[in-house]
């Protein structure tokens, strides 16, 4: 109980501090819009290629900004001297991962949103109609995606070259969750049933529950000073 | 089908070369490690001294000429 | 114990000539490939050892961040290396083996991809070791990417796997032998004993090494 409401202060924290200063909100919404552009320009606008490509660019598209995003998970702790604040806080240090990947989570799932709401608007696709069963497979997409960024984007705070080294060592341990994801997109996307893509959303889920457990069992070690 | 006994060489000659090229890199090193501890051996702050060292190079080679 | 790691060489140097004869000259030449299978004695060995490399990755990764032994580290250090070596002579063979079976140098075959992704994952660690100056970070850092990695490595061979069979038999690709001769097994054997004796002999080279390197800059 106690756990929980530790992992709930740190969530607090961050969405608090978000709501005032809109500062990854606003440029994660920016960047976005730019994505929808460089994609729009480097495919031209032959709508038959976008559309049969549209699952891939979906999740590149959902990466590109949850690494812009992620990798600042640990900054404002960084840059205003509050990693001692986190170090000393009470208890077991994994409540504080938790609530770091829940407002991850929170994050990358609003970018997406808007992403899709993009996505929909400027290549004219009916996406509203396939949103309930894309509902699952973005979910457990992304809880993969930000359990391990959360723990890598605190790995990579204290590094020098972390713009560098963040996507680096994330993106190849990420390509089961993103062939996974990438596939699953796809087959909801022609309007086959989750059933059939039932393997792949096992494989997701074992991720991100490998993912979520290795995080809270070693996150103690990465704090650490 | 033909035999292609040249990839099965190429083959067997690249990993020799990559586990050669291996094998001399440790040796490399261990040789410079050597000759590192025994030139810093009695000084304990041997980073610092090499950087003061290269500065100090560079500046004298400059105010030479 | 330098005698030990000397005597370790020689024991590799000679199980490894001893595997090149049974590769080349005493296997018989397979029937559908032709001679061409014969690089499946460094290619299969090669990824098998790799893949003990990183199992010891991944236990050294936890004793170290269990007990906080400075030696788990350099073990786990020297294993993700001589690992990394091991998996790029295996996709380097793979790539030769492809061009004269499959008529290119590379096509994305769900084991070739996958050997690959571990390539580029491990990599990432050993980039993550050289980029972090101190030492005892460092060493926590690389343990938690070890553990992440290793297992990892199940994930990217199932999405991988799948991935590439859902659309297509992958036994018309796949290059593995397909009746196993007893001389087959014998030569391969030979082949992953003689790679085996490689991987302690440079675990054991590159742990020294590590050893002393912290020695010379304490």
């Amino acid at each position: 109980m106690i756990y929980a409401r530790r992992a709930w202060i740190v969530l607090w924290k961050d969405l608090l501090s978000e709501r005032r200063s809109k500062e990854t909100l606003n440029a994660l919404f920016f960047f976005s819009l730019l994505l929808l552009f460089l994609f729009q320009f480097t495919l031209g606008a032959d709508r038959e290629r976008l559309v049969a490509a549209l699952p891939g660019l979906l999740w590149l598209g959902f990466i590109l900004s949850g690494l812009v995003g992620l990798g600042r998970a640990f900054l404002a702790e960084r840059e205003n001297d509050c990693w001692e604040g986190l170090l000393l806080a009470p208890g077991d240090k994994s409540a504080i991962y938790l609530g770091k990947v829940a407002g991850n989570l929170l994050l990358m799932l609003l970018v997406e949103a808007i992403l899709l709401v993009l996505f929909a608007v400027f290549f004219n696709l009916d996406l509203a109609a396939h949103l309930l069963p894309l509902a699952p497979v973005i979910g457990l997409g992304t809880i993969g995606f930000a359990a391990v960024g959360t723990l890598f984007g605190a790995m990579t705070a204290h590094v020098r070259a972390r713009e560098l080294l963040f996507p680096v060592l994330l993106l190849p341990v990420q390509v089961p969750v993103l062939l996974g994801a990438v596939k699953a997109t796809e087959a909801v996307l022609l309007g086959e049933p989750l059933a059939a893509v039932g393997h792949w959303l096992g494989l997701l889920a074992a991720a991100d529950v490998i993912y979520l457990t290795v995080g809270v069992l070693t996150f103690d070690a990465v704090l650490e000073a | 089908m033909p035999d292609n006994w040249s990839f099965v060489f190429a083959a067997y000659a690249l990993a020799a070369l990559v586990l050669g090229a291996y094998w001399r890199r440790l040796g490399r090193r261990e040789r410079e490690l050597t000759s590192k501890g025994a030139s810093t051996a009695p000084s304990e702050t041997s980073p610092r001294k090499d950087c003061a060292g290269k500065a100090g190079a560079r500046t004298g080679g400059a105010s030479r000429p | 114990m330098s005698g030990l790691q000397r005597g370790l060489g020689w024991l590799a140097v000679a199980s490894l000539t001893a595997g090149i004869v049974m590769a080349l000259g005493v296997a018989p030449r397979e029937a559908t490939q032709g001679n061409v299978q014969r690089i499946m004695y460094v290619h299969v060995p090669a990824i098998l050892i790799a893949y003990l490399a990183f199992a010891v990755v991944l236990v050294a990764s936890v004793i170290y961040l269990w007990r906080r032994a400075a030696g788990a580290d350099r073990l786990a250090h020297a294993s993700a290396e001589v690992g990394v070596v091991f998996t790029g002579i295996n996709i380097a063979t793979g790539s030769i083996w492809g061009k004269p079976t499959w008529g290119t140098w590379w096509t994305w075959d769900a084991r070739l991809t996958s050997a690959s992704i571990m390539f580029v994952i491990y990599l990432g660690y050993l980039l993550l070791r050289a980029m972090i100056e101190d030492r005892e970070r460092g060493a926590r850092f690389a343990a938690v990417l070890g553990i992440v990695a290793a297992l990892d490595i199940p994930l990217v061979h199932f999405s991988v796997y799948w991935w590439r069979t859902l659309h297509q038999p992958s036994t018309l690709l796949r290059p593995g032998p397909a009746p196993m001769d007893p001389t087959f097994v014998v030569a391969l054997t030979i082949n992953l004993v003689a790679f085996a004796l490689l991987y302690a002999y440079f675990l054991a080279r590159r742990v020294r090494l590590l050893e002393r390197e912290e020695q010379v800059l304490a």
